[in-house]
């Protein structure tokens, strides 16, 4: 019993100590003079996501200008803050600048947020505060039929929890269904359709706390992406390729027994709380989008390419309940000028660091990585929120040698406010651009170089000289064929000649024409007794056969002048046409003998 | 007309002036004709790689990059294991994902050379940076041999024949469907690379044989190393290349180049083929590979006595001949008897997949699980007609003209096509070793047609060209008949072009992993259920999961839905299969109790009831039933299944052992409340057009834990047992004994 009564009395005795720490701080908070004249709050669930929006005017009742003020957050709320952010009452007013800080003696979360002018004594000021938290709405059952409908629990505050005193407030729950299981009844609030209203609450003190608990169905789809890597690849050829690999999963109550397709498809408000499909809105400028997994290509998804963005509905391969997942893979390309700018060497690349996956989406981790071109130096990122750098890493890919620089940076819990641009700052010369080419260039040479050089030379380590001789002696009579049918082709020319001048006896013409041909004829024959000799010398016995040529080419060259000089005959009226005829044809009959025995010596050859 | 020839030959004969112009440098060893040759050889050899790759993408292009079929999931499966893993760890890896609860040990029992080929290929494009995904690779490895295959086959018919008809052999074999079937991409099988290997290896071996050098040799042996490493194939090369041999010796076709040759490969080819760790010490104790050894004995006696022979008188050596030969065969009979009684040698071993086709005959009538497999069905005419189109006609010809002039390596070719038509006529899957050589016998056929009705044009161009066919007279050829039968022969093998092409893409195209339907605007769907079942699977149950399947979806469900499984197509516990089968054909409690012993978690099954495809696991039920008879005759029979007349019926005629078995009610559970369309009953099967005999199915101990959205595929979830009350349990008491020692000492304790 004394023990007992000893711990009682000690903790009175913190409680003292607390409560004047309290008061101390409270004090001097109030001191500031701020006070809460009117607050709006909503809290709208209707989602999966708890936003709470409070509209507060400010007012200074203190002496002294103020030139911030201090949000605060309850303890049981701030882990599952995504984001926070407050404006002024105007939609185009620019979001306040939030530092966080510590509130002594208080538990929760604060923001200290700076005032763009100081606000004057006795001055009033309405400012919006905006804030989202995730997995704040648990299921509850946590398990349910394929039949039964997703019931989940939202535990807050009545109250605005605020280092300043209230003077009063109203709070508005929207809610995703008219169904609600129960409510806290502080203050008898109205509920009408899918809203609760609680007050007007009349001087709320700072810090104050009333547990709210709403038990309401919700059906709209709980999906979480438990991460996501976000590849996004720049090149310098005009094409930035993004990336993104994703885990989902459906974190609202789990699927307790079966999984009937057929009441899946018979009744519609069968497996109310599952999903089926959601849709990513994709940049306009998008291109050749896929979206896979594992196994190859969803065959599920369509896609539709709007004026401003493209639209993809993304179906996973099979509907989506409590407690399952899917991981999946969507990439697509986007034109670089869209989002790369320079200044000579000077480079700077603005892009989505997240970007949509399905509406009211949460991310519980992410990762970016952010491949910048080979040789890119003096990277500067500058980022809309904090988010954490790890250390870079190098990339290779197509064509590279020393790597392209990847930077990584990861951040958990974001929601769509989180949408926003990075910038990255870097060099790059542009000479690098050339790199690549001239590699592919280089490599086609050397292949081309290295046949060449393995055809032209002879890397056999042993001497076949019977084969030598072979191939010689091959390329030799491949000459010599050459020139027989060359001279051949002399005596046709020659018989051009004589119809020509039998035409037009024109004996300049005739006599011109033999000289040449004596010539030609001349060195061919000589060169064909060359080649001749060097077959002799392969001991080939080709060469008789080319010497047979030769003879029978005399006999031929002879048959040509004599028809040659019939013709002068025929011209100058020394024999008659009929005579010229005989002899003619006779002639032309031996030369195709002669023709036709050269042919098959030659085919023999 | 006279004068229009001059000119072109003065043309002709300047253009060649320019040509040696050019090169003076080289003017002895320069063939003009040659270069021209091996360029124009080049570029055809370059567009029938071209075209062989691209006709083998139709898959590719209609659905996508994605391996198909079953047997290549298991590939892809270990291909990236080895690259993820290394070499030394995929030849030690223990995959107990398979055959649960014996696992396998996949370095062992896998003949590796496709995964090597795929994983060099991929570790040396990363090596250059050209970062292509392993699955990349995979799916195009089989087009890209495709072209290799055709250039060894251009090979080794000009080595047979002439460089026409080789460049014709490879064009026939890039495009002819029997060997497309097994090389689309996407069916990333050993056929794929062991028609690239088994032919070069025939050529180096022919090579080997026509030079007598130990190089070739050497080089063959090295081919047909990895020809082991790529399919079971091997046999057939370590069969024909020593029937070659006897041949020839038969055929007094001794010489000293054959031996050099047969020896070396056959030492060498021995030690390289016994490498490969499935393939082990087969070679010299299995009954295929005694052929072999037989005729390299053979020809090491041939050989001596050859020696022998000239230095013996004619008496002596007829007395040693006599003694020699009765010595060699007691000793060879008594060494068998000795080995076989020792259990060494094994005289008939076949596993489930036997290579030799004669036990296949006898396999497919004592084992129902090779009989169930369709591509073991003997070939129809149908099919040869299909996969080979015109060739199947024109090779007698070409093998006609091959023995009309015989020579050593036309002895070889002769007895490849005698000896594959032979394999291909017992089952279908052996058409592909048939296709080679039909494409080069007919290649030699074309090309002898075209020599002789265009040989005479080109006489004046290649005056050689007459020469090398001295049995073809160029005579009495009419000039009419010459451009009717070329335009003959070209539309044949223009048809033959258009055929393939067409029995490519209609018939050999699909990824069977992917169906697609087309409606009648001839818009397609598909239908992608396979994957959404086991992309379920692999997403949604446990990592360590046990998914029981017929042994068909095995691969599959280790590939793409990364979990467990009972049986798989690698068929070789054939009582493990047959308890599947029998949990499968039994009723629900009794499979209960199987399933049970197994640890099975998940059950999958495959129905075509609702979209009506025919590969249904309800059309296999049959064959699940006949294996679980070969091993539990007691508890299953085959004859339960049947209606009294006779009939496999799933409607209310049906027998009720088979409305009552487990694969019965899984693949109907709920269907009976289905109603597909307004002029059939609910419960309408239109694989089977029935309407069901059992709609009120109740299970008891699964539950339906996914079904996919054509409910082709069919999971069911095997409920843990219920919890029992839990007894009073206490700890046995014993009794404290008497301490009993001995009083005998062992001796042999202390010495």
């Amino acid at each position: 019993l004394f023990m007992k009564c000893s711990a009682v009395k000690s903790m009175i005795l913190c409680f003292g100590i607390f409560a004047l720490i309290a008061c101390f701080f409270r004090a001097s908070l109030c001191a500031e003079g701020l006070v809460n004249e009117d607050v709006k709050r909503t809290l709208d669930l209707s989602s999966h996501l708890a936003k709470i929006t409070a509209e507060i005017q400010l007012a200074n009742h203190g002496a002294s200008r103020v030139s911030g003020f201090t949000l605060a957050l309850e303890a049981e709320l701030a882990p599952h803050l995504a984001f926070i952010g407050v404006k002024g009452e105007e939609e185009e007013d620019e979001s306040l600048e939030l530092k966080e800080t510590t509130v002594h003696g208080q538990s929760g979360k604060f923001f200290e947020a700076q005032l763009p002018s100081s606000l004057a004594p006795g001055a009033k000021l309405r400012v919006k505060v905006e804030t989202v938290f995730s997995h704040m709405l648990k299921p509850f059952p946590t398990h349910i039929t394929q039949a039964e409908r997703q019931l989940v629990v939202f535990q807050g505050n009545h109250y605005l929890y605020s280092p300043y005193p209230t003077r009063s407030q109203t709070t508005r729950v929207r809610l995703a269904s008219k169904t609600v299981e129960s409510y806290t009844k502080l203050g008898n609030p109205t509920k009408s359709d899918e809203t609760v209203e609680y007050g007007p609450f009349k001087d709320v003190p700072p810090f104050s706390q009333d547990a709210m608990k709403i038990h309401y169905e919700n059906n709209t789809p709980f999906i979480t992406i438990s991460s996501v890597t976000r590849t996004i690849e720049v090149s310098h050829w005009g094409n930035i390729a993004v990336e993104e690999t994703i885990d989902l999963r459906h974190t609202g109550a789990f699927l307790k027994g079966p999984f009937s397709r057929y009441d899946y498809q018979r009744q519609s408000d069968s497996g109310i709380s599952s999903v089926k499909s959601f849709k990513t809105i994709l940049p306009a400028s998008a291109q050749d989008v896929y979206y896979r997994d594992e196994i190859g290509n969803i065959s599920t998804s369509h896609l539709q390419v709007l004026d401003d963005s493209v639209e993809v509905e993304i179906r996973p391969r099979f509907p989506l309940f409590g407690g399952w997942k899917t991981h999946y893979i969507i990439g697509y390309n986007l034109p670089s000028y869209e989002y790369l700018y320079n200044l000579g060497d000077q480079y700077a690349l603005k892009i989505r660091l997240v970007d949509h996956v399905y509406d009211d989406q949460v991310i519980d981790q992410l990762t970016v990585k952010l491949i910048l071109p080979e040789g890119a130096r003096n990277i500067h990122v500058d980022t809309p929120y904090p988010i954490t750098r790890s250390q870079d890493e190098l990339h290779y890919t197509y064509l590279d040698t020393f790597g392209r620089p990847v930077l990584v940076a990861t951040k958990n819990n974001l929601v769509e406010q989180h949408i926003q641009d990075v910038v990255v700052h870097y060099t790059f010369n542009k000479i690098l651009m050339l790199q690549e080419p001239l590699l592919v260039v280089g490599l086609f040479y050397i292949l081309f170089f290295t046949v060449i050089i393995y055809v032209r030379l002879d890397f056999s380590i042993t001497k076949d000289p019977a084969a030598e001789v072979r191939m010689k002696v091959a390329s030799i009579t491949e000459q010599v064929l050459t020139l027989v049918n060359k001279r051949l082709g002399l005596y046709r020319h020659m018989d051009e000649v004589v119809n020509r001048y039998k035409q037009t006896r024109d004996t300049g013409a005739l006599n011109s024409g033999r000289k040449t041909l004596e010539a030609e004829h001349r060195t061919l024959s000589n060169d064909i007794s060359a080649l001749q000799a060097r077959l002799k010398a392969e001991g080939s016995d080709l060469a008789e056969k080319v010497g047979e040529i030769q003879k029978l080419d005399n006999q031929l060259k002879d048959l040509v002048c004599r028809s040659c000089q019939e013709a002068e005959r025929l011209v100058a009226g020394k024999v008659k046409k009929d005579a010229y005829i005989d002899s003619d044809k006779t002639l032309s009959g031996k030369r195709q003998e002669l023709v036709s025995r050269i042919d098959s010596l030659l085919d023999a050859l | 007309m006279h004068g229009q020839e001059l000119h072109l030959d003065n043309f002709k004969g300047d253009f060649l002036n320019i040509f040696i112009f050019l090169h003076p440098q080289i003017p002895d060893i320069q063939i003009v004709p040659a270069g021209w040759q091996s360029l124009l050889s080049f570029t055809i050899l370059f567009l029938a790689w071209l075209a062989g790759f691209s006709s083998r993408l139709f898959a590719v292009i209609r659905f996508e990059s994605i391996i198909h079929e079953f047997d290549p999931w298991f590939n892809y499966r270990s291909t990236h294991h080895l690259t993820t893993n290394g070499f030394y760890e995929f030849l030690n890896w223990f995959d107990e994902r398979a055959w649960y609860p014996l696992g396998r040990i996949v370095g062992g029992t896998v003949y590796p050379g496709l995964m090597m080929t795929a994983g060099l290929i991929h570790y040396i494009l990363n090596l250059l940076h050209v970062t292509v995904h392993i699955r990349d690779v995979c799916v195009f490895l089989a087009p890209v041999f495709s072209g290799l295959t055709a250039i060894s086959t251009f090979l080794l018919t000009r080595e047979l024949w002439n460089q026409g008809a080789g460049l014709l052999a490879a064009c026939f074999i890039a495009i002819v469907p029997g060997y497309i079937s097994r090389s689309v991409a996407g069916s990333f099988d050993n056929e794929g690379i062991a028609i690239f290997a088994l032919q070069f290896t025939y050529y180096l071996w022919v090579k080997s044989v026509k030079t007598g050098s130990v190089f070739w040799a050497i080089g063959c042996c090295l081919s047909y190393f990895y020809m082991v490493s790529a399919w079971g194939g091997y046999v057939f090369i370590i069969n024909l290349i020593p029937l070659h041999v006897f041949v020839l010796l038969l055929m007094q076709r001794f010489s000293r180049r054959l031996y050099i040759a047969y020896s070396t490969f056959y030492i060498v080819g021995l030690v390289l083929s016994m490498q490969i760790p499935f393939v082990g010490f087969q070679p010299i104790r299995t009954s295929e590979h005694m052929a072999a050894a037989g005729v390299f004995a053979l020809l090491q006696a041939y050989a001596f006595l050859q020696y022998l022979k000239d230095r013996l008188t004619r008496q002596e050596f007829q007395t040693l001949f006599f003694l020699g030969v009765s010595l060699a065969a007691g000793g060879v009979f008594l060494t068998v008897i000795y080995l076989t009684y020792t259990g060494e040698f094994l005289f008939a071993t076949f596993n489930t997949k036997p290579s030799l086709p004669p036990m296949l005959r006898y396999a497919k009538i004592h084992i129902p699980i090779i009989a169930s497999v369709s591509e073991h069905q003997p070939t129809t005419w149908v099919s040869f007609f299909f996969d080979l189109h015109i060739l199947v006609c024109t090779f007698p010809a070409g093998l006609w003209f091959c023995i009309k002039n015989i020579n050593d390596e036309r002895v070889f070719v002769a007895l490849y096509a005698i000896s594959a038509v032979y394999f291909a006529g017992v089952m279908v899957r052996l058409m592909l070793t048939l296709t080679p050589v039909v494409c080069m016998l007919s290649a030699i056929a074309f090309s002898s047609v075209f020599e002789h009705y265009l040989g005479d044009d080109m006489k004046r161009e290649n005056p050689g060209s007459v020469k090398q066919h001295p049995f073809y007279p160029v005579k009495n050829i009419s000039v009419y008949s010459k451009p009717i039968v070329t335009m003959l022969m070209l539309m044949l093998l223009m048809m033959f072009a258009v055929h393939c092409t067409w029995v490519t893409s209609n018939a050999y195209s699909s990824p069977s992993v992917v169906l697609a339907s087309y409606n009648h605007d001839g818009s397609r769907n598909i239908l992608d259920d396979f994957r959404e079942a086991y992309y379920w699977l692999r997403q949604n149950t446990d990592e360590h999961a046990r998914v029981m399947s017929w042994w068909d979806y095995g691969y599959q469900i280790a590939g793409m839905a990364n979990r467990t499984t009972l049986v798989d197509n690698n068929t070789w516990n054939n009582s493990h299969i047959a308890l599947v089968g029998k949990a499968m054909s039994s009723n629900e409690s009794a499979a209960y109790e199987i399933m049970k012993s197994l640890d099975v978690d998940y059950v999958l099954i495959i129905f075509g009831g609702v979209i009506g495809y025919s590969g249904d696991d309800i059309n296999k039920f049959l064959w699940m039933v006949r294996i679980a008879e070969g091993e539990h005759p007691k508890d299953i029979r085959e004859s339960d299944y049947f209606t009294p007349q006779g009939e496999f019926r799933v409607d209310k005629a049906g027998s009720p052992t088979l409305l009552n078995c487990l694969m019965y009610k899984m693949s109907y559970y709920r269907f009976g409340e289905m109603q597909l369309d307004f002029r059939t009953p609910p419960g309408f099967d239109r694989t089977r057009n029935a309407e069901i005999g059992n709609k009120d199915i109740r299970l008891k101990h699964l539950e339906e834990a996914f079904t996919s959205e054509h409910w082709l595929v069919r999971i069911y979830r095997v409920k843990k047992q219920e919890n029992r009350q839990a007894l009073d349990h206490k700890f046995r008491n014993i009794a404290a004994k008497q301490k009993f020692t001995s009083k005998k000492v062992l001796p042999s304790r202390f010495h």
